[in-house]
């Protein structure tokens, strides 16, 4: 395949001074993140250490107390909605597809709403999507309803990938998955970030995925981000680091990174 | 943009905007720019009748600066027509790869069934639904009846903290709305009252209008229709909440019948309230007739309440208040049975307490009407 050059040097979304608090509880403290151009970046942390905030921070739901996001270089409030609908797209954690649209009108909606194809070419789109994520075609005309767990992660996959978005950010892409269908996830991430270029961000607690999918990983403890390889991470002196990263289940999930080492 | 590409082409005005250009002749076109969803359907006109003209012709892509999946689809869309394309660039290579390696296949069609099938279709589907929903109601009645009746005979089943919030929530919280339109009704009779009965100078009957109407009819019936859409709605999402979040299985599990914890407390609060609210609506009401009487008839409010005796009796009272709980009873089986009914999703709460909603208001006008022929027939 191609020798696609992996993360420039320049960050496609950089986070600076990020204060988030709710009441007296302070949940990111001045915190830095940069993500480059092309990654694939994990952001790791306890339950209710702020991953969610973070992310929704970052995409620009949610207007931080202080500090800012810059995306491309421009402060992600303040990008017009059809500029930022082909930047970022958003797997959300239950998939969040419209329940009254079918699948292919669930992919469809975002070019109908910022595109001037016509319908015939939308379809054309959606059914190449769907086939990107790894549905079967028919798939694009059933109710969200009818779907699995599984299938409602890969129709989501389809929709947040409508625009082809520079950058997309996965909320959780394998909880509530078997292992089967979180290791197609998991190659499903990869391929379109070798193919498409698209630089993914990851919010999740499966090591798996952290392991095996993740070119750096930025991990939330102290209202801070520590970033770095998975390597770098489990020399960490911190307890919370090296518990993560030595506790039982993560030496299982080790063992899944070996083979891929060499690639 | 009718013929074929000539040298140049600007896809927008805007240069700020991404641009894809067409160049070149013959059979031989280089495509240089952006060729992404935006200038996609640029790209396909201008190639549109170039692409059809048959075999062997070359299109060079090697100045696309940019490419995205619906662009790399209409690549390779071209290159199955017999377009050769020639200078890729490495970066694109991998996507039109993976783009023209995937086995697609249109998005199948969904049969279409004619119209007049159709109707015919939802018209026993109608049919069959009611004969249903009619089992279950008398059902669900029959169940509710016999727990509400097994809770009052051992007063231990009864959870009396339960009820207590249950009726705060139904009754305290609902006195100001229903309240206000109770005394708001009470105006709008009065004055259709006065309106008619002047030009035959009964004006004076108004009063006896408005008080025997309140206390009868309207001071139950808008009671009943503010609960049923107020607390009737509640009780379904509230349950309907439980359902989705399968707390209701986890009473089952636990050996608690729902019926006794979420039904039984919810049937005996409303019936509780509903004829306190009732009175306090009649009470209302009968206030909105004095401010009639005074402003529209002058008739002084120590007068009105010497006359109100004359007009209306203790029966007058007594029907108006003896619906209030049998409309209750229905009211809160309705909204619980519907909550119960709710199935998983979430989408399926909106739709329960909307029939729930729906259909507790019409039971409670069809009991009023049978009412209204049962007191007649017994000359109540």
């Amino acid at each position: 395949m191609t020798t696609r050059t992996k993360a420039h040097a320049e960050p496609i979304l950089s986070a600076q001074g990020i204060v988030n608090r709710f009441g007296k509880q302070v949940v990111h403290d001045k915190l830095n993140l940069e993500i480059l151009h092309g990654e694939i970046i994990g952001i790791a942390g306890g339950s209710g250490s702020g991953k969610s905030v973070l992310l929704k921070t970052l995409v620009g739901l949610h207007e931080p107390d202080a500090g800012e996001v810059l995306l491309n270089g421009k402060a992600v409030q303040s990008i017009v909605a059809a500029e930022r609908a082909a930047l970022i797209g958003v797997l959300f954690q239950q998939g969040a597809l419209f329940s009254s649209l079918t699948v292919a009108q669930n992919i469809m909606l975002p070019m109908r709403e910022h595109t001037s194809l016509t319908g015939k070419e939308q379809e054309q789109i959606a059914a190449m999507k769907l086939a990107l994520a790894g549905l079967p075609a028919d798939t694009g005309i059933k109710f969200p309803s009818a779907l699995s767990g599984g299938m409602v992660k890969r129709a989501a996959f389809a929709r947040a990938l409508a625009l082809d978005p520079k950058i997309l950010f996965l909320d959780e892409p394998t909880s509530d998955l078997d292992p089967i269908a979180a290791s197609g996830i998991d190659a499903l991430i990869r391929q379109l970030n070798h193919s498409l270029g698209i630089t993914v961000v990851i919010v999740t607690h499966d090591l798996t995925t952290l392991f095996t999918v993740c070119d750096r990983i930025a991990v939330l403890v102290d209202r801070k981000t520590t970033v770095g390889t998975a390597d770098k991470l489990m020399k960490s002196k911190h307890p919370w680091i090296h518990e993560f990263f030595h506790g039982p289940r993560a030496e299982g999930a080790m063992k899944a990174r070996k083979p891929s080492h060499g690639n | 943009m009718t013929s074929v590409p000539a040298n140049q082409q600007q896809a927008s005005a805007d240069p700020s905007s991404p641009t894809i250009i067409v160049s070149g002749d013959g059979d031989r076109l280089a495509l240089t720019g952006t060729l992404e969803i935006v200038t996609l359907a640029e790209a396909k006109n201008s190639l549109k009748k170039w692409s059809k003209q048959g075999p062997s012709r070359m299109l060079d892509i090697a100045g696309l600066d940019s490419l995205d999946t619906p662009g790399a689809l209409f690549l390779c869309g071209l290159r199955d027509k017999g377009v050769e394309l020639t200078g890729i660039r490495a970066e694109h290579r991998a996507l039109l790869d993976l783009i023209c390696e995937l086995d697609l296949k249109p998005l199948p069609k969904v049969e279409s069934v004619p119209r007049w099938r159709q109707i015919v279709i939802q018209l026993g589907k109608g049919a069959h639904d009611a004969r249903h929903e009619t089992l279950d109601l008398i059902t669900f009645v029959g169940r509710a009846a016999s727990w509400t009746v097994n809770a009052l005979i051992h007063p231990s089943c009864l959870r009396p903290a339960s009820i207590a919030r249950h009726v705060t929530e139904t009754g305290i919280h609902a006195l100001p709305i229903i309240g206000l339109m109770a005394f708001m009704i009470a105006i709008v009779i009065g004055y259709q009252g006065v309106a008619q009965l002047r030009p035959y100078g009964g004006e004076d009957f108004t009063i006896n209008l408005v008080a025997v109407s309140v206390l009868r009819e309207m001071g139950v019936l808008i009671t009943a229709i503010m609960v049923a859409g107020r607390s009737g709605a509640a009780f379904t999402a509230e349950i309907g909440v439980m359902q989705t979040r399968e707390e209701v299985d986890a009473l089952k599990v636990m050996g608690i019948e729902p019926m006794q914890v979420l039904v039984v407390p919810r049937i005996v609060a409303l019936v509780i309230t509903l004829p306190l609210l009732t009175f306090f609506a009649d009470i209302m009401g009968l206030i909105g007739g004095a401010a009639i009487a005074q402003f529209q008839l002058d008739v002084s409010p120590t007068q009105y309440l010497t006359r109100l005796p004359h007009v209306v009796d203790g029966s007058d009272l007594f029907v108006g208040l003896f619906k209030a709980p049998v409309f209750a009873f229905f009211i809160a089986i309705v909204g619980c049975m519907h909550g119960l009914r709710v199935s998983g999703s979430a989408e399926s709460v909106g739709r329960e307490t909307t029939r729930a909603v729906v259909k507790s208001i019409f039971l409670v006008i069809a009991l009023d009407a049978f009412f209204s022929i049962l007191f007649e027939k017994l000359g109540v």
